[in-house]
């Protein structure tokens, strides 16, 4: 086949789209490794699910119980067990407060983005016996979307979130402080903005015609059973969801599934046994004998990924996006100090000290074989995170011996030290795993390593 | 979960007999009773010059190994020769760091320790590492070399750095597998830089931190032990990650408190430019 000017643009529009595309970290190699060996928390993600909040679309600003929320969904400190252990958090399965649909766990999970949280491996005590994995839900809209679970069986998001905490992932009961922040904080996760539906639901000019002929078709009565439609379940004025569970064929009742944004949360169906929109068509046109054309599916499908879509789904993460996001974790300080909470000092400290450590790590040292140049810069930025660090856990022992005064003053020194370092992290940056060329090099290297292995 | 003793362990021992040394050098040079730095720096280089002599021959019997196609002697000599490696680690980036990164580099180096492991342990084979072996060895004789040389000195300001960086990163990447996840001996390496942060601690600093701050001091000298239990353990996946991490961002702090306390800088990133603004009004 000769190769025409229009494929080779389309080809180098590809190429830019591959080198702007999460970098595949190697899964875990070692059986020394705290989880089994061929899982993948799919942690090294250049381009991030895009965040956005309620209070943002509002106009508003982040409260103190909001910034300890998004700091706590992002610690291991409030679980237990092997979660703890291998620095998972709420963030691990909910990247940004969205999915995360490469998550794969050896004997928990039976597909990518999959995983069966009443498995023996992180608490022994909610093993169920029953190997029953299910997608990891994105948070986006939480707050419309209850009943919680995939069978809705906890009305509450507050105890929802207890029970991922205590009986998912063993971690010691949540104080009312840590379940408050972290309900504020899912909460405040919102939809993303999508130029193409309307804020009740319905197609934009922007929509194509395809997706116009299939929200036809959603709304249409079933041949068989002419009390339904698609848009029976999934009302469009009330994010696509009736809060109702409903057995469709599946092994049992589960609740309907928002489609706001759902383009980003495959794969589908509770146990994620559809990896596309045209699987998902295909089988509700089986089993309520929807007699749909291929013409039809294809146009359902359009519909879908039209209303499920989002203006930006994924953000560049960058130096500045987590000097940011970090200060924001740390703020809660603030108020911490002068409190006098331990609990929340010790917290912050723990999981904003574990954060930069990451961080760090985003800087390979002098003995990374893969990336070249930038040595002084990268060792550098490495010390920076380091002070950063140690001068964060200077905080926590001055108030664990009750030295809130010293605490502060080093904190004061710590934010000092902030302003004084970002520019050394900056100048690293290029030099980085920040940088798509350097990651994509160093994620070749540790799988030509893994490949060595075999 | 099998746990070590403090008072108890081979590298405890290990430790109070070059401590021991040290105050005999001290005495026989007449100085006070408790030894210096300058003294400590001195003592320390033989321990130095000990551990790379113990990783060379570590790779020879490696070396051997291989050619004999003997894996499981290659493994044990592999072991062997890290174990002398690790140890150093309080110095082999600040001092030797032109070495450290032919020596220990990842993930994908040609010799190395890191590109011999994955052979050895994971593929479990011998064939191909006459090359890596021999090129490691060189630039262990380079290193070694380095240090014999007479006007080789270590300084307390850079040994102290290199201390408190070491007891930051102890434990890093325990998730992973640790430094050494296809030869699953993270935990001795863990083991081994503890040691090196005891043994640089109580020859160099320690002396001279109880005449200065006595309580600091104990507080240092208990974190230390502390953390010595902690990596104390049969393997990575007994060791509780988190107290290692608090454990050692502990440590590395109390020493930078030391620092001054020393008469040494609290060697924190941006001060250099801090005092070259200065001079530069």
């Amino acid at each position: 086949m000769r190769f025409r000017p229009l494929q080779a643009v389309v080809a180098a529009g590809l190429v830019v789209a591959a080198s702007m595309a999460p970098a595949h970290a190697t899964p875990v190699v070692s059986k020394d490794a705290t989880l089994p060996v061929g899982s993948e928390l799919n942690e090294e993600l250049l381009n991030q699910p895009t965040e956005l909040f309620g209070f943002e679309r509002a106009g508003g600003k982040r409260s103190y119980l909001f910034n300890l929320g998004d700091m706590l969904f992002s610690s291991s400190s409030i679980f237990g067990g092997k979660a703890a252990d291998a620095g998972m958090s709420c963030n691990s399965c909910h990247q940004q407060g969205a999915s995360n649909p490469k998550l794969f766990v050896p004997g928990l999970s039976a597909k990518p983005g999959t995983f069966d949280t009443t498995g023996p491996l992180f608490n022994a005590k909610a093993d169920n016996g029953v190997f029953d994995p299910v997608t990891v839900p994105s948070l986006r809209g939480d707050k419309y979307l209850a009943p919680y679970g995939h069978d809705g069986r906890i009305a509450s998001l507050r105890e929802f979130i207890r029970n991922v905490i205590v009986n998912e992932f063993a971690g010691a009961e949540p104080s009312g402080q840590v379940l408050d922040a972290l309900v504020t904080y899912v909460n405040e996760i919102s939809f993303l903005p999508n130029e193409k539906i309307t804020s009740d639901g319905h197609l934009t000019d922007k929509a194509s015609d395809s997706a116009r002929r299939g929200e036809a078709l959603f709304n249409k009565p079933f041949p068989k059973n002419a009390s339904m439609s698609c848009a029976t379940c999934h009302e469009a004025n009330a994010a696509f969801v009736d809060h109702k569970v409903h057995d469709i064929g599946t092994g049992g009742y589960f609740k309907t599934k928002t489609l706001i944004n759902a383009k980003f949360n495959a794969p589908y169906f509770h146990d994620g046994r559809f990896d596309s929109f045209d699987e998902v068509v295909g089988y509700f046109d089986k089993h309520y004998e929807l007699g749909l054309s291929a013409s039809e599916q294809s146009d359902l499908v359009a519909y879908l990924d039209t209303i499920g879509d989002a203006d930006t789904p994924f953000t560049p993460n960058t130096v500045q996006a987590e000097v940011d996001e970090l200060s924001q974790f740390a703020s809660v300080l603030d108020v911490a100090i002068p409190a006098r909470d331990k609990q929340v000092i010790r917290l912050a400290v723990d999981s904003v000290g574990a954060e930069w450590r990451e961080v760090g790590e985003n800087f390979p040292d002098r003995k990374d074989t893969s990336v070249e140049g930038g040595v002084a810069e990268r060792m550098r930025a490495r010390a920076s995170v380091r002070d950063l660090v140690l001068t964060l856990r200077q905080v926590a022992m001055a108030a664990e011996i009750d030295d809130f005064q010293e605490a502060a003053r080093l904190y004061g020194e710590y934010r000092k030290t902030v302003a004084v370092v970002t520019p050394y992290l900056k100048a690293a940056e290029q030099y980085s795993l920040f940088n798509p060329r350097v990651h994509e090099k160093h994620f070749a290297a540790l799988r030509q390593l893994a490949d060595l292995a075999k | 979960m099998p746990s070590v003793s403090f008072p108890s362990t081979p590298s405890r021992i290990k430790t109070l007999a070059w401590a021991a040394a040290l105050l005999s050098a001290a005495a026989l040079s007449g100085t006070a009773q408790a030894a210096s730095m300058k003294d400590g720096v001195k003592a320390y280089k033989p321990f130095i010059a000990e551990n790379i002599a113990k990783a060379i021959a570590g790779a020879k019997e490696m070396q051997t190994a291989v050619k004999a196609g003997d894996l499981k002697a290659a493994q044990d000599a592999w072991i062997k020769s890290r174990k002398g490696w690790e140890v150093m680690e309080p110095v082999t980036g600040t001092y030797f760091g032109e070495f450290d990164k032919s020596v220990d580099p990842w993930p994908n180096a040609k010799s190395g320790y890191h590109a011999i492991e994955v052979v050895l342990f994971s593929a479990k084979k011998t064939e191909g590492l006459d090359q890596p072996i021999a090129e490691m060895l060189a630039n262990m004789d380079k290193f070694e070399k380095k240090l014999n040389d007479k006007k080789f000195a270590f300084a307390p300001q850079l040994l102290l750095e290199g201390t408190a960086n070491l007891a930051y990163e102890v434990g890093e990447e325990k998730s992973g597998g640790g430094e050494s996840p296809y030869a699953a001996t993270s935990i001795i390496d863990m083991q081994e830089n503890v040691e090196g942060i005891e043994v640089a601690w109580k020859l160099v600093f320690a002396d001279t931190l109880k005449k200065k701050d006595p309580k600091l001091a104990g507080i240092v000298e208990e974190r230390i032990g502390n953390l010595e239990k902690l990596v104390g353990v049969a393997d990575i996946k007994s060791m509780d990650a988190k107290k290692v991490h608090v454990g050692g961002e502990e440590l590395a702090a109390l020493m930078l408190q030391a620092a001054p306390k020393l008469g040494l800088k609290s060697f924190k990133v941006g001060d250099e430019d801090e005092e070259a603004a200065e001079k530069a009004k």
